[in-house]
């Protein structure tokens, strides 16, 4: 883990010296599970910063909420700063407003699991390297750290910040990148009539509350499509047509923007399981264009960048 | 199956360079082919494929110029890289691949319409109705969308 006095001591140094405006962590939440997001203006705010794997936002979201001239310091883990880079290449922040303090992430820990483990009333949760101490009302639970891992974090190979402006703490190894691959596999191994059957199993559950939308750092569209009144695009109720083409076109406009952070599935209050869909955009992706998101803040995704080089493969 | 299987026909307004072929898409298509008219297939956006299947239609055909003779230069590659992984997609959430397919029509080309539908319709025959993601709850004519 990293040392958070470091992190609080950069982020001071940040605010003071007036290098930024804003430094964007998190603070401690309403319950031990949730530690919030918080928006630290002021050296003196930074003392109630922390930092845990319990940290279930991405922060980048909040990027496209500041005004765009606005300078911004921000605590990164590994996906949230391939999200920063995604949004750098789509020109909604300069790179030159940012100031990125890089943390290696050793895996987000869903709280849902944690519940499902332990039960409600969670009231104190320490980690160390391998293991999770977790404390309820029902006494205390020691749980391998790999048992509550975020599904995408279990597949994710870029745990470290990949262009912070300072790192604290030391880089992980990099892991397998073949996790992912495996995972869309698995369930491409399945029927056709298997898949639909799980893909409506889980969309038809969706209120259409959006939390996935507002969650996620890539959905930064001032009018969302389904928010269209003339035309309408999609069913706008929460009717099987409706569900399901939100679902399909929510992760179909992630295609090559996608940075698996899993930030959608952990705010869905219904428990929808989403990074199947945005994983497998991601494979095809890295197959088809050998394009990863975010991995510097240059490339542009492949449906931007078309070239007629790309007849041959077209014509068969 | 008794039926004749609901095509929806994409259609580039460009790639029908014969006037007779343009004619005949324009007022003597067969009753099971809907048309949609764009002015590019760079113009399709995957939510009108994804209403077309929504709404029930057995397959979708989409015909654009062959590379290098679009009118807006890159416009049908663009769609290509989109709209084929959006076919990827559809059938990794369970939907058969083969009930979507493109054409590249050349200009030089005459009647190659007609046997690409002609085709399209034989294969999904074969295929039967579809059944998966035709969810969209049926409109009376003239009503508005829910």
């Amino acid at each position: 883990m990293p040392d958070i006095e470091v992190i609080k001591a950069e982020a001071k140094r940040l605010l003071s010296e007036g290098m930024v405006e804003v430094v964007l962590a998190f603070k401690a939440g309403e319950t031990p599970l949730h530690p919030q997001p918080a928006f630290f203006r002021t050296p003196d705010d930074v003392d109630e910063l922390v930092y845990s794997s319990l940290n279930q936002n991405n922060l980048a979201t909040y990027l496209t909420r500041l005004p765009k001239e606005s300078k911004v310091g921000m605590v990164v883990r590994g996906c949230e700063n391939r999200s920063v880079n995604a949004l750098v290449v789509e020109k909604q922040k300069s790179r030159d407003n940012l100031y990125l303090i890089g943390v290696p992430c050793e895996g987000i820990l869903d709280w849902r699991k944690i519940v499902a483990k332990v039960g409600e009333a969670v009231k104190s949760v320490n980690e160390s390297e391998q293991e999770v101490m977790v404390e309820s009302r029902s006494g205390y639970y020691l749980v391998e750290r790999k048992e509550l891992l975020h599904d995408s974090c279990m597949r994710c190979s870029h745990p470290n910040p990949v262009s912070a402006d300072i790192l604290i703490g030391e880089p992980l190894a990099e892991s397998d990148s073949n996790l992912a691959r495996e995972a869309v596999e698995e369930f491409e191994a399945l029927s056709v009539k298997e898949r639909y059957a799980w893909f409506r199993k889980e969309a038809e559950r969706c209120i259409r509350c959006y939390a996935c939308r507002e969650a996620c750092p890539m959905c930064y569209c001032t009018e969302c499509f389904v928010d269209h009144i003339e035309p309408r695009w999609t069913e706008s109720g929460a009717t099987p047509a409706g569900m399901q083409a939100w679902h399909i076109v929510r992760a179909f406009h992630q295609t090559g923007r996608c940075t698996s952070c899993g930030a959608c599935e952990r705010a869905c209050p219904m428990d929808i399981k989403m990074t199947y869909l945005t994983e497998k955009l991601n494979h095809d992706m890295k197959e088809k264009y050998n394009f990863e998101t975010g991995l510097d803040a240059q490339t542009k995704p492949p449906f931007a960048t078309v070239t007629l080089d790309d007849k041959n493969r077209f014509m068969v | 199956m008794a039926e004749k299987p609901g095509i929806a026909l994409f259609q580039c307004q460009w790639c029908l360079f014969s006037p007779a072929d343009q004619d005949w898409v324009d007022n003597h298509l067969p009753s099971n082919i809907y048309l949609t008219k764009t002015p590019c297939t760079g113009r399709i956006n995957p939510l009108y494929v994804l209403n077309a299947i929504q709404g029930g239609a057995d397959g979708v055909m989409i015909s654009g110029c062959l590379p290098e003779q679009c009118h807006f230069v890159t416009g049908n590659i663009t769609a290509r890289r989109q709209l084929e992984e959006f076919n990827d997609f559809l059938n990794h959430i369970g939907y058969e691949k083969q009930r979507v397919r493109f054409v590249w029509l050349d200009l030089q080309d005459r009647c190659m319409i007609q046997k690409e539908l002609a085709a399209f319709e034989k294969e999904l025959k074969c295929l039967g109705k579809a059944a998966n993601l035709v969810t969209r709850m049926k409109v009376a004519e003239g009503e508005q969308n829910a």
